[in-house]
């Protein structure tokens, strides 16, 4: 008792029975809310989860293998820039190795990473036909890791992607079914990002830049692509979502 | 790396600017995109007879540019709508 007599002065300080806790200390919240409730001190805000917080990715081998000019690409930086010059044919590529580099680069946000990369995937799969499914397996990890990045542009160019992905080639979709679990989470917490602009033009519609809208599109065309699973397992991880095809 | 044309080239007529979208524009803002005034020129420049298409609606699939790259091009309408009047159309 006399030791925290003593120590009183001091407001960080509180007194629980038996001991004295310092409160710039890390306490666990729960206990930390009896403590101030003991000591009739307003009660604190629970912390911030950060579900919907971005988060940063450190450098992507995209970047490095791109900067050393390991791509068969050419650097172009001139006014129509919405193509990328091949130095090969991409019937040539190896797929296994290229394919899930440019994927990995989903993930840049600044140019002219962004660009190429996104640029880069989209040839690649409209061009690759038989040659995408062997490497599905490879793909689940960087688009995972796009997007964990939770970051708005990141976001829309990966669910284009993932929308492109599932149409490139024959059983693609069925392939993407058991990597659901990695996809789909963060689907399920943007699900609702829908802006609610009352009577006002919402110009991300236009832009097909609302991600809510964009999930939605997703993951109807996963379903419609997916095969006789694909619904219960989208159901399973995204409980919201209903069926574009059994209604 | 860039090949220099030697051959004598058939010289268009006229050339018109279309105002709306059509095949016709799809194929010739293509092949300007890459660097060509049409088919004509290009199988003139690439000395081939060979031009790759979509099966499904005959757009152009893959050029080879003058500078020995390839651009692929979708197999949808690529050419927007602000282009459609800077592109083209040669008449022989």
């Amino acid at each position: 008792m006399m030791k925290t007599r003593q120590q009183q002065p001091c407001l960080k300080k509180v007194k629980q029975p038996g001991k004295v806790v310092d409160l710039r200390e890390r306490v666990p919240f729960t206990q930390e809310v009896e403590i101030f409730d003991r000591n009739n001190l307003k009660k604190p805000e629970p912390p911030v989860a950060g579900a919907f917080k971005e988060r940063t990715t450190g450098g992507t081998s995209f970047k490095k293998f791109y900067e050393r000019g390991d791509f068969p690409i050419a650097l172009e930086h001139d006014t129509k820039g919405n193509k990328i010059a091949w130095k090969v044919e991409i019937e040539k590529l190896d797929y296994h190795h290229y394919l899930p580099l440019f994927f990995d680069g989903l993930c840049e946000t600044s140019h002219p990473y962004e660009f190429f990369a996104r640029q880069g995937v989209h040839d690649m799969l409209e061009h690759g036909g038989s040659k995408i499914l062997p490497v599905i397996p490879q793909l689940i990890i960087p688009i995972k890791n796009a997007l964990n990045t939770r970051n708005h542009k990141v976001l829309c160019t990966t669910l284009k992607v993932l929308q492109h992905l599932v149409v490139s080639a024959d059983m693609v979709g069925e392939a993407l079914v058991p990597y659901y679990r990695q996809i789909l989470p963060v689907m399920n917490i943007f699900i609702n990002k829908n802006l609610n602009s009352g009577d006002g033009i919402d110009y991300s519609q236009q832009k097909r830049e609302n991600v809510g809208d964009l999930i939605h599109e997703t993951l109807e065309a996963f379903e419609r692509c997916g095969g006789e699973d694909a619904f219960i397992n989208i159901k399973y991880m995204v409980p919201t979502y209903e069926s574009c095809m059994l209604n | 790396m860039a090949k220099v044309e030697t051959m004598p080239t058939a010289s268009p007529k006229s050339m018109s600017r279309p105002t709306q979208w059509n095949e016709e524009v799809e194929e010739a803002y293509r092949f300007q995109l890459a660097g060509y005034r049409d088919e004509i020129e290009y199988k003139q420049v690439r000395k081939t007879d060979h031009v790759d298409r979509w099966p499904h609606n005959g757009f152009i699939k893959k050029l080879i540019r003058r500078d020995g790259c390839f651009y692929y091009y979708d197999r949808t309408r690529e050419c927007p709508d602000k282009q459609i009047n800077k592109t083209k159309l040669y008449a022989y």
